[in-house]
């Protein structure tokens, strides 16, 4: 009779239960992707609003505005919270896939299957720990699953435990991912489109030792100032090299609802990719978070989800004028003009890069654009930075081409002799609204001066900002964690 | 002579003389003569009123005085697993006897229980018949699990409500549905660990016994009873009528064009060309007034009192005819019974069909069967009346100003909406042309043996099974549905697309057999001793099926899915299985000294594999004062009875069967050249295997006592209850990949008082007595999880409006204090304001933290949903053949913070949607600051709105909750055949008051507030009122 109190539910399996065919790891692969649904949001606050892109002329109070102003009260943000939950939770689920895998290897079906498995595990892996070195540099290493009780034991590894971890992974993975969707199962086959290529593991590789090759600010932060140059470069080129992804000659193309899918768009080197019309929902909310609500209610045909944010805080004067006015990457990456709802007129600028007003979803939650995580202009930018930085390389074919291939593309005339300053302020103006920004300021090693003296000028009249410092460099640990553990984390210096 | 406690002499009590044959029977004056000769010669009298009593003859002449009290101690109390003596029990337990139980036009056993015991707190959440009741015995200790009672139906253990209750509603049935009230005897309620410790993990909310009634040996009696009346709302919320709603929507109409116009030079006094010339030539209601209002008599509008609109006289009936009888070998009851109550809302109602046959056959001298069968069927028509955007709530909210040409059928049809008012479908419309319905079909079954082993020891088994057939069938009409423009047929819409449909079911099941082996007897005439041992096997199951229309329907006219365009579909199932063993031993010493122990060992499947086996023991004893020597002069005192336990029970309602398992949940992604869901699967929540029930460790002192020869008879009783190992949502290590896990953490403590008096005014011709019962009860969190002070519960509307706070009672109002209205000299000198847009008539807050802006921070603790009081009261009154019953009930000390606020008194709520009447008395000048519960009617600050003390009402209540006029018609009516024949009046909740002014009734409950469900906080977002009814009823016995 004892026997009958081991109960298993009937209608939903357990982690004892579920691991026992093929497909049910690759459905616990699948549902460590799921975790990236909300990486584009997160770049549009951590990375936009908190760089020089962005400045709050016209909002009162909102969650967005004390990371946007550099106060040191955000240890409870929900974006501050958000990032470091959702990243681990992602880890967690690569972390339960590969012990799965490696605990149920018979059911796995083929060791190919096996090693592809975890190579997607260890590449997402390594992408939510790289997000959270940049957001936060020290964060716990956690390579297994951990119990509620152990976790309360593991603090905070160093950074360069942490990029220890990621970089193993990386290196797991460039080695045996598949580099393209043409083969058969095991191997990525055209209904793979989406997943992790090695091509993709070498670009976040190579991005991470440009990171580590950073400067540190005196923070224990995601630079090491390590001369990692080469080796970035060397992974850069080897994805140039494969011939896999081409430079798309039409910037607006590159975000176009029509030319998404990364088997057209050459520029996807790794895409978030989202659907609009599924239920439950696998669209996004990203194209719209910064863009205010008024402005879907002012289009003629009305909003009726209502998209769009409240109190949306604009980009920064200094942006807009970063273009030139024949800059063909300004109107496809900002809206300019006022627009009026209700007797009221905002003039106040906004991205739309990923925004098509045609493609409005019937919840505002649903998007159907994928967002492109890894962009092959950036492939090629990174490794000009390398060059820039003493990798093996020369100015003219490796630098001046690369950055005037970009230029061209925006109908801007070329420069000879690009320098570190040129081309990040080139990248400034090609990533803009893509979260590049904030992890560019970081690498330059110019992130306090470059935003005290952009708060000099953007914000004379309105005196909303505090000045940035070494410790503005990364967030403070989220409140939630300080408090589930007392004194197991010690919090980032500078914030309460 | 044999009298009562005012000396008049008692008829027809049998006199014997112990130990012997001889017998007689008292004549009409009480007086008796019998014959017994010898020493030490005992005389025992009985009467079926006055109980047994048993006194030594001394002398020729005995006069012994007999009172109804002296019944009462020899009473049998239901235990659980046996039965007592009133006198020899040592637990706190109430018991509830079927007085007039079929004289009142009630449908359920909880209503019954409504203001009759104290320590039990039955609060009625709706007014839809049949519905069941929240119940809570001795307080609720539990933040996240069940608060609800264990019900024990004639020793068959039902199955714990397994889901929180988290808008007020039972989805997966009440224990209590379906059974017939007519076919109670009596109900027990457990209420200390020590009476309730033998149900170890399902004991912790206290216990009910209920007993059915049975067949006693003599003449088959057969009774019929029926009652017919009416019922209506006990309560109408008056609204703003017609003229009332013009004034306001004119005045926010006039301050919208101003706001938006004055600049330009816009007046109020514009006319309609003018208005609609600065509109550029476009309508816009919001800046035009409709010239009607202001003509002479309204040409072409409608004035409609929506509530009056949707009510009715509601009919009720109800039919029962019952036999019973017995013989030496059969017992028997058999019943059936026909119940139908119309509700006073038109298109709700109820039905019950039910029936019972309760047998005990005695097939040897020591050997006896019995069986129990009870098949119910009950059909409850609630087109969705209840909650947030439901009818009732719709009927408030609508205008009362429509276009006469669709009268009460505003947007509905092929009517349109009128422009002023809102989108809102004709309420009346819905109740008659949708469609809800739960048809319930429920038979409770127990099968017993029970054989006589040796003298005093006796063995029974029992298999007992419940089974609950539940199918919920809703239809909602393209007809009641969107805007006119989707109702119209253009070729290219399809209208019924609109048209949507479900049909749920579910099928729980509860099997249980029990084992016990019971050991009596009594030793050396001082020694009387009782041990029960036992083992029981509890099996519980849940089948749920749920269809619904996906994409509308193919067919106007057909409402089942067949002709559904598409229909989703799913079933799910859940069960458990407990296994128990327990014991009891009780020993009474010359039934003065009483001691009671028991232990019970729970193992369960619900609980963490770590974890699957609790004991719960307990320990209780009764000394009767009134029996030592010392107390034999003490004329005030008739009967005394000092009781003290301590017991430890536990709670396994944990909410879900396999809480402590990590369970794999969705989590897709997206894939493919031609891009395509694919399916993504992970583990959704943190494996617990030590969690386990929640604890409760209750102190119990109690006193029993009887007065002035037992002519006040009552009790105190004094608890402390402190629920530990509280299922909690504990915050995690994110690391864990979990932000929370569901851990025992936590305390509650629930001190309490309960007072029970029943006191014998007047005897004689005119019988005149009162009980009265009074319970204060306090709850305080004693501990959250580790380092928490705090939980403010997540609110699924808005901002939040309760806490869970470590020192406040559970669930406390957590809101901002509105205190006056911003002044033009508040805002010159820049007092704390909420937001910006706040202007003078708009609420001035309490800036709570001093910080000189009023946010979420101001927010302070202002009051409690549980009251601290309640109490009811019964008087009874006997004149010759006339008898009168009344039961006033209520309670004290709790708040209401009112969903109903944010659909009817929120601050700039706007033209359309309607207000209470005493909104007429709103902040209107500086010098005109009316009531001072809302605020000026043109308010613009108001988002997100905000959580305050404006919405927030005592939840004090008075009710006259019964009042029963009987007459016995069988000294009139002369028939040999007629055994007795009654004809009463009954008024069910006619009078009333209660101090939740902008609303209908202070115990709603019917939308979930809290947007977590381990945090359930339910609110009442405009439930209807309860009914008011009046019956008249024969009850004839053959």
């Amino acid at each position: 009779c004892a026997k009958e109190l081991q109960q298993v539910p009937l209608s939903t399996a357990t982690t004892v239960t579920f691991y026992q065919q093929p497909s049910d790891f690759i459905q616990a692969i699948n549902a460590v992707y799921n975790s990236l649904r909300n990486y584009p949001s997160r770049l549009m606050f951590l990375s936009e609003i908190r760089s020089d892109n962005i400045y709050p002329t016209n909002t009162v109070g909102r969650d967005p505005d004390p990371i946007n102003n550099f106060a040191p009260g955000i240890a409870s943000n929900t974006y501050v919270e958000e990032a470091w939950t959702a990243d681990f939770n992602g880890i967690f689920k690569a972390n339960v896939v590969i012990e799965q895998v490696a605990k149920n290897a018979a059911f796995v079906g083929s060791a190919a299957l096996a090693n592809r498995l975890t190579a997607e595990a260890k590449f997402l892996r390594a992408f939510f720990y790289f997000d959270l070195v940049r957001y936060y540099g020290k964060v716990p290493v956690i390579d297994h699953v951990v119990s509620d009780a152990e976790a309360r034991t593991i603090k905070r590894g160093t950074v360069a435990e942490v990029y220890a971890l990621i970089i193993a992974d990386l290196q797991f993975a460039v080695a045996n991912l598949p580099a393209n969707y043409s083969g058969t199962f095991p191997s990525y086959s055209a209904t793979d489109v989406g997943r992790a290529t090695k091509y993709a593991a070498e670009a976040v590789l190579a991005q991470v030792y440009m990171a580590r090759s950073g400067p540190n600010y005196g923070i224990e932060g995601p630079g090491l100032g390590l001369n990692e140059w080469n080796q970035a470069a060397t992974l850069l080129t080897d994805i140039i090299g494969s011939g896999a992804y081409t430079f798309n000659p039409n910037f607006a193309n590159i975000f176009s609802y029509t030319n998404q899918n990364p088997t057209t768009n050459k520029e996807s080197v790794f895409s978030i990719m989202f659907l609009t019309g599924l239920n439950p929902v696998l669209g996004t909310d990203f194209p719209w978070q910064l863009v205010p609500n008024s402005y879907f209610s002012s289009l003629p045909t009305g909003n009726t989800p209502a998209n769009g944010a409240l109190g949306v805080p604009s980009v920064s004067t200094n942006l807009v004028n970063a273009y030139a006015t024949n800059d063909a990457r300004k109107s496809p990456t900002i809206h300019t003009t006022a627009f009026t709802f209700t007797g009221t007129t905002d003039a106040n600028p906004f991205f739309r890069k990923y925004l098509d007003t045609t493609k409005i979803p019937a919840s505002r939650f649903d998007w159907g654009i994928n967002f492109i995580a890894v962009r092959y202009t950036d492939v090629l930018l990174l490794k000009a930075e390398c060059v820039l930085n003493g990798a093996a390389g020369n100015q003219a074919t490796d630098v001046d081409a690369v950055a005037n291939q970009v230029r061209s593309r925006a109908g801007l005339l070329p420069i000879a002799g690009v320098t570190k300053a040129q081309l990040l302020d080139e990248r400034r103006r090609e990533f803009a609204a893509e979260g590049s920004r904030w992890f560019d300021l970081q690498r330059s090693g110019n992130l306090v001066t470059i935003m005290n003296a952009w708060i000099a000028t953007e914000d004379a009249a309105l005196k909303k900002m505090n000045q940035a410092t070494a410790n503005s460099v990364i967030y403070p640990v989220p409140q939630s964690q300080m408090d589930a553990a007392p004194g197991l984390y010690t919090q980032n210096p500078g914030y309460q | 002579k044999v009298t009562d406690e005012s000396g008049a002499g008692i008829p027809d009590v049998t006199v014997s003389v112990k130990g012997t044959t001889s017998k007689t029977t008292t004549a009409g004056d009480g007086s008796f003569s019998i014959n017994a000769t010898g020493a030490n010669v005992s005389l025992v009298f009985e009467h079926v009123n006055f109980g047994t009593k048993t006194v030594a003859a001394t002398g020729n002449t005995v006069t012994v005085s007999l009172s109804r009290a002296e019944k009462q101690l020899d009473e049998v109390v239901v235990v659980g697993y046996g039965t007592q003596k009133r006198g020899s029990v040592t637990g706190a337990v109430s018991t509830l006897k079927n007085e007039n139980l079929e004289e009142r036009a009630i449908t359920r056993v909880d209503q019954a229980l409504v203001g009759q015991l104290a320590g039990v707190t039955v609060k009625q959440n709706t007014g839809v018949p049949g519905k069941a009741f929240s119940i809570q015995v001795r307080g609720s200790g539990s933040i996240s699990g069940g608060n609800e009672p264990l019900y024990v139906l004639d020793g068959f253990p039902l199955s714990v409500n397994s889901s929180n209750t988290t808008n007020g509603s039972f989805s997966t049935g009440n224990p209590l549905d379906n059974i017939n009230p007519n076919d109670i005897e009596s109900i027990e309620v457990l209420k200390d660990a020590a009476a309730a410790a033998i149900y170890g993990s399902r004991a912790s909310n206290g216990v009910v016994l209920i007993t059915t009634k049975r067949g006693k040996i003599g003449k088959m009696s057969l009774n019929f009873n029926t009652y017919a009346g009416y019922n209506q709302a006990a309560k109408k919320l008056e609204m703003m009528n017609g003229d009332q709603w013009i004034e306001h929507a004119t005045e926010i109409i006039n301050a919208q064009y101003l706001a938006k116009y004055g600049s330009a030079g816009a007046t109020i006094n514009d006319n309609q060309a003018q208005r609609l010339a600065r509109n550029g030539g476009a309508f816009d209601a919001n800046y035009i007034l409709d010239p009607r209002w202001t003509m002479p008599g309204h040409p072409g509008l409608a004035f409609i009192d929506w509530q009056d609109a949707i009510e009715r006289k509601g009919k009720m009936q109800n039919y029962e005819i019952s036999a019973s009888g017995g013989t030496d070998a059969v017992r028997y009851f058999v019943s059936g019974n026909y119940a139908n109550q119309e509700s006073f809302v038109i298109g709700v109602g109820y039905k019950a069909y039910s029936m019972r046959a309760n047998i005990e056959l005695n097939a040897s001298k020591r050997l006896k069967f019995g069986l129990n069968v009870a098949p119910t069927y009950s059909i409850t028509q609630d087109p969705g009346i209840d909650g947030k955007d439901a009818i009732f709530h719709q009927a408030l909210s609508l205008a009362p100003v429509q276009e006469d040409t669709m009268g009460l059928y505003p947007n509905y049809g092929k009517n349109g909406q009128y422009v002023w008012s809102s989108t809102t479908n004709s309420p009346l419309g819905k109740l008659t042309t949708n469609v809800g319905t739960t048809k319930r079909y429920r038979t409770v079954a127990s099968l017993y043996g029970e054989l006589q082993v040796v003298k005093g020891l006796s063995f029974r088994s029992s298999v007992n099974l419940d089974n609950t057939d539940n199918i919920s069938n809703g239809y909602t009409s393209y007809l009641t549905a969107g805007t006119l423009a989707a109702r119209t047929f253009t070729g290219a819409n399809n209208l019924l697309a609109a048209t949507s449909g479900s049909y749920n079911s579910y099928r729980r099941q509860t099997f249980v057999n029990e084992n016990t082996l019971t050991y009596s007897n009594t030793f050396a005439t001082d020694h009387s001793l009782n041990v029960l041992v036992g083992y029981s096997y509890n099996f519980d199951r849940l089948d749920r099926v749920t269809m619904s229309s996906n994409g509308g329907f193919t067919s106007a006219v057909i409402q089942t899915l067949n002709a559904a365009a598409a229909v989703t579909g799913n079933t799910t199932s859940s069960q458990s299985v407990l296994l128990s063993a327990f014991s009891r031993l009780q020993y009474g010493f010359q039934d003065k000294y009483l001691l009671s122990a028991s232990i019970r060992r729970d193992g369960s499947s619900r609980f963490g594999a770590n974890s699957q086996y609790g004991v719960f023991p307990s320990l209780s004893a009764a000394w009767v004062i009134s029996k030592e020597a010392f107390m034999k002069n003490a004329r005030v005192f008739s009967y005394l009875k000092l009781r003290a336990s301590y017991g430890v029970n536990g709670n396994n309602n944990l909410g879900n069967d396999y809480a402590s398992i990590s369970t794999i949940g969705s989590a897709g992604y997206i894939t493919g050249t031609t891009p395509g869901a694919v399916i993504g699967q992970a583990p959704n929540v943190i494996a617990n295997p030590d969690l386990k029930w929640e604890k409760s460790k209750t102190y119990d002192i109690g006193l029993d006592f009887g007065l002035l020869n037992n002519r006040i008879t009552g009790s105190i009783e004094y608890y402390n209850k402190l629920n530990s190992d509280l299922l909690l949502n504990v915050p995690v290590l994110a690391v864990t990949g979990f932000a929370s896990s569901l851990n025992n953490i936590g305390s509650v403590r629930n001190i309490g008082q309960e007072l029970t008096l029943t006191s014998k005014n007047t005897t004689g011709k005119f019988e005149w007595s009162t009980s009265v019962n009074i319970t204060h009860n306090k709850n305080r969190i004693v501990a959250l999880g580790p380092g928490q002070t705090q939980i403010i519960i997540p609110n699924g509307f808005t901002v939040s409006d309760q806490i869970l706070k470590v020192g406040e009672q559970l669930n406390s109002i957590y809101v901002l204090k509105v205190i006056g209205f911003l002044s033009a000299k508040d805002l010159a000198s820049g007092v704390a304001k909420y937001g910006s847009g706040q202007a003078e008539g708009d609420f001035k807050f309490e800036d709570y933290n001093g910080d000189g802006v009023i946010t979420e921070a101001d927010k302070q603790i202002v009051g409690h949903p549980n009251p601290d009081y309640t109490y009811g009261i019964t008087n009874t009154f006997r004149y010759k053949g006339f008898d009168l019953n009344v039961l006033v009930q209520g309670q004290t000390g709790g708040s209401i913070y009112s969903q109903l606020g944010r659909a009817i008194t929120r601050p700039g709520q706007g033209r359309s949607d309607n207000h209470p009447a005493s909104f007429v008395n709103r902040w209107k000048s500086p010098t005109d600051q009316g009531e001072g519960r809302f605020g000026k009617a043109y308010s613009t600050y108001n988002s997100p709105i905000t959580a305050a003390t404006d919405w927030l009402y005592s939840s004090d209540y008075i009710r006259v909750r019964n009042i029963t006029l009987g007459y016995n018609l069988k000294d009139g009516l002369k028939m040999r055949f007629v055994q007795g024949a009654r004809l009463y009046l009954t008024l069910e909740n006619f009078f009333g008051h209660d101090k939740y002014i902008n609303g209908l009734n202070p115990e709603a409950a019917n939308t979930a507030v809290s947007s977590n469900s381990a945090y359930p906080e339910s609110g009442d977002y405009g439930g209807m009122p309860l009914a008011k009814s009046f019956i008249i009823g024969l009850n004839i016995t053959f």
